[in-house]
């Protein structure tokens, strides 16, 4: 799946400037990059909940799902929530039981705590298979054994429904664990792409040396 | 919503049963009106009214009183006015609006009553078994009405009457109308506002009949050409009702009002000393009549300006009778009241209503 | 006060007729204002507050300003209006109660569409950033939104019965407080004070105080059942 380059900026200030991307189907492509370098602007112009500035589509004929960093839950049950996106309560059950939520199925989703909404969502987005799917750090939230849980659910979601996944993290170890391939931002700009094991572990670009040492220690 | 709303209703009607509780012990929220009618003859003018003296009821509670009354100044005209339907009406932008839609038969229906020897009577009776006085007098040389009173039909049912407050409050219509309504099937509506205000809504078309006491703006309504004559009334203004107004005040009466020759002395008495007066300050006839019983060198009107000297005792109060009636039994201060709300006061002590 | 409580007391035992007409005339000026004012309300709140159209920032300061409308303002125009010298003269409307209904809902619907705009211009951007993430469609995002608004349409009403059931300004012009027909609790209170029969105006105020307090005991707690 090849996105088309573009620009975003705020107020005609540029904010991101992006060439060509291939995201390949079934795998993980992790979005690293400081705060400040475009990664959510970046997902929320895929996603199309932000125009690019001259308002072409950078992806045609694909379905999207996009889980934003703070995901809102409706005024209903964190069952109901998560059946909102798909009919089937037995996919649904599995996600919760798999991200340990099973328990908080008929609470009302307003009561959730912060990794708990992080959860429901997950499960949320989850519900149905999307072409592209873009997670916007969906972890953030969590403890780590709910981060692992997640992560573990997010690859095999990513290989069973054969989407193309762009996972936002500032977590270099976490796009270690599941990452195929990594794409790093600076100020707006792409620094370098390429497969995970040489991005993370051997960067060619300065600025990414520097920023895997930076944050990860 | 449909839920919301039921649940509401339901819990309003929860209050009313509560309140429609058990016992049924007697409250007063309105000026009380006597149960019978006396039956003693009509009072009419001849009558000598009584002497000012103490009121009977408990001096303990009250002790502001009645100090001069039945003075010739002080008398309190009570007038009817039908509202003329061919009165040049204007709206709010001064244009001339000529279809205001009055009930003219129902108007001359309740001023025809009024004037019945039933009506004058009822009247001239109202209060003696309450207050064990006559709180209104009939005029000599009154207007009589012997006209029929047709009874209501669907068009005219309804009468609009503007009063002001001071006749509200003394019980009279809520004892005289009630009879008049069951007897021919009509329904009063009383508006009842400061006299301005109530000469004003009928200026603006939403009163059939007015009941004011206050001449001189009686005399701009008829002479603007709001009011009209009624077959076999003498004329549009039809005075047929009197009182007096009383000057109270605290019953050790430091400015010696009691002993003054006339009310205009007496009220140079209290200037004099400069002893606290509460003043009605609204417009009101009360406070029209005020004014003119002050010697004229001190140049008290309505404008504010014209009393700023005298702030130390002369309190401009702007409120009802009852208001300013509780400020001078606080203060100790001297009032000029109409003897009907001071007596329904005292009744109250201390209090109307 | 101790005895003002006791008058209230009394009152309410003794089932006063002219009591019981007042509370009855207030709870429907009241009641059916509030509901008018939330029905008219709610539906422009919300479109005030997610929609994106030209003129929209010149209806909410307009509803802003509306909101602050002193009562007796908006009485005295209703007054004028429907006087029997009035445009709408033939319409028989002065000093009565529909006419009071009507005044009350000019007064508190713009509160009605204040609590909602509030409301949904903070939510909206958050929850349609999600709906739109999961791929739903504009009907579904909506019927999402509106599913948001229950805790705070209550907290409107109570808002705008709080007005309709304290002012005193437009009822009083338009009612003109007449016995039996169009007095209401805050009419009466008034004429009472200018009686000077002042512990009977708190009588009749603390009932009212009571009256709105169970209301809001009430909502609240249906609130709190249905908003979550």
């Amino acid at each position: 799946m090849k996105t088309a380059a573009f620009t975003k900026s705020y107020h005609r200030r540029l904010a991101l400037s992006l060439p060509e991307l291939e995201l390949p189907k079934g795998q993980i492509t992790a979005v690293l990059g400081p705060n400040g370098s475009g990664k959510s602007t970046f997902a929320k112009v895929l996603s199309g909940i932000e125009a690019a500035d001259d308002k072409q589509p950078i992806l045609t004929g694909v379905t999207v799902g996009y889980l934003p960093q703070k995901s809102f839950p409706f005024r209903m049950s964190t069952e109901k929530n998560i059946l909102q996106n798909g009919k089937d309560p037995q996919r649904a059950a599995a996600l919760m039981h798999a991200l340990g939520i099973e328990g908080l199925a008929g609470q009302s989703a307003k009561r959730l705590s912060g990794g708990e909404t992080a959860r429901m969502a997950l499960c949320r987005i989850l519900m149905r298979p999307y072409d592209l799917l873009i997670l916007d750090e969906p972890t953030a939230a969590m403890d780590m054994e709910s981060t692992l849980a997640a992560e573990k659910l997010i690859l095999e979601s990513c290989r069973e429904q054969g989407c193309a996944l762009l996972l936002i993290t500032h977590s270099i170890s976490q796009a270690k664990r599941i990452a195929d391939r990594a794409l790093v931002l600076h100020s707006g700009g792409l620094v370098e792409q390429g497969p995970g094991e040489q991005v993370l572990y051997a960067p060619r670009e300065e600025q990414t040396r520097r920023f895997l040492e930076f944050y990860g220690l | 919503m449909k839920k919301i709303v039921s649940l509401i209703l339901a819990l309003v009607m929860i209050f009313a049963l509560a309140a429609c509780g058990q016992s049924a012990a007697p409250t007063t929220t309105e000026a009380p009106a006597p149960a019978e009618e006396p039956a003693s003859e009509a009072q009419t003018a001849e009558t000598e009214p009584e002497q000012p003296e103490e009121p009977e009821v408990d001096a303990l509670l009250v002790d502001t009183c009645i100090l001069m009354e039945a003075d010739d100044a002080m008398i309190n005209n009570y007038s009817l006015l039908a509202v003329n339907p061919e009165a040049p009406f204007v709206d709010a932008d001064g244009k001339p609006v000529d279809d205001v839609e009055l009930n003219t038969v129902g108007a001359a229906a309740l001023i025809n009553w009024l004037l019945s020897e039933e009506g004058q009577e009822l009247a001239a009776n109202f209060g003696y078994e309450e207050y064990g006085e006559y709180l209104f007098y009939l005029k000599d040389g009154r207007p009589v009405s012997t006209a029929e009173i047709p009874e209501a039909t669907e068009e005219t049912r309804l009468i609009r009457l503007s009063t002001t407050t001071s006749v509200n409050d003394s019980g009279l219509l809520g004892y005289l109308l009630p009879i008049f309504e069951e007897k021919y099937g009509y329904e009063v509506e009383v508006y009842s506002a400061g006299t301005g205000k109530s000469i004003g809504n009928a200026k603006m078309g939403n009163a059939d009949l007015i009941l004011v006491h206050s001449k001189s703006q009686e005399e701009a309504f008829v002479a603007d050409g709001f009011a009209y004559v009624l077959d076999g009334m003498p004329g549009e203004r039809l005075t047929w009702m009197y009182n007096y107004f009383v000057l109270c005040g605290p019953s050790a009466d430091p400015a010696g009002v009691k002993e003054a020759p006339d009310v205009k002395a007496a009220f140079a008495a209290i200037a004099d000393g400069k002893y606290s007066f509460i003043s009605r300050g609204d417009g009101s006839g009360t406070h029209t009549k005020e004014l003119s019983l002050w010697p004229e060198e001190l140049g008290i009107s309505a404008e504010p300006e014209s009393f700023k000297d005298y702030a130390d005792w002369y309190i401009s109060a702007n409120a009802g009778m009852g208001a300013c009636l509780v400020m001078a039994e606080e203060m100790g201060a001297y009032i000029l009241t109409d003897k009907a709300t001071f007596l329904t006061f005292v009744a109250n002590d201390g209090k109307i209503g | 006060m101790g005895s003002s409580i006791r008058k209230a007391i009394e009152l309410i035992l003794s089932a006063d007729p002219e009591l019981l007409n007042i509370l009855a005339t207030t709870a429907k000026v009241c009641l059916t204002s509030s509901v008018i004012a939330l029905i008219l309300g709610v539906p422009l709140g919300i479109l005030y507050g997610a929609g994106r159209f030209p003129g929209r920032r010149v209806l909410l300061v307009l509803n802003r300003t509306l909101m602050g409308m002193p009562p007796v303002v908006c009485g005295l125009l209703f007054y004028l209006l429907f006087s029997g010298v009035g445009p709408f003269r033939h319409l028989h409307l002065l000093f009565t109660v529909p006419l009071m209904i009507l005044a009350q809902v000019v007064l508190i619907t713009p509160i009605v569409v204040g609590t909602m705009e509030t409301f949904v211009a903070d939510t909206a951007p958050a929850l349609r950033e999600t709906a739109k993430g999961l791929g739903f469609g504009p009907g579904k995002q909506f019927r999402l939104l509106v599913n948001e608004c229950v805790y705070p349409i209550f907290s409107a009403y109570l808002l705008s019965f709080a007005r309709a059931i304290a002012e005193v300004g437009a009822v009083a012009m338009v009612g003109g407080a007449i016995a039996w027909k169009t007095n209401v609790m805050t009419t009466a209170i008034m004429t009472y004070t200018n009686r000077g029969s002042f512990t009977l105006g708190i009588a009749l105020g603390l009932i009212l105080l009571s009256l709105s307090l169970l209301v809001n005991v009430v909502l609240s707690l249906l609130q709190r059942r249905f908003s979550q």
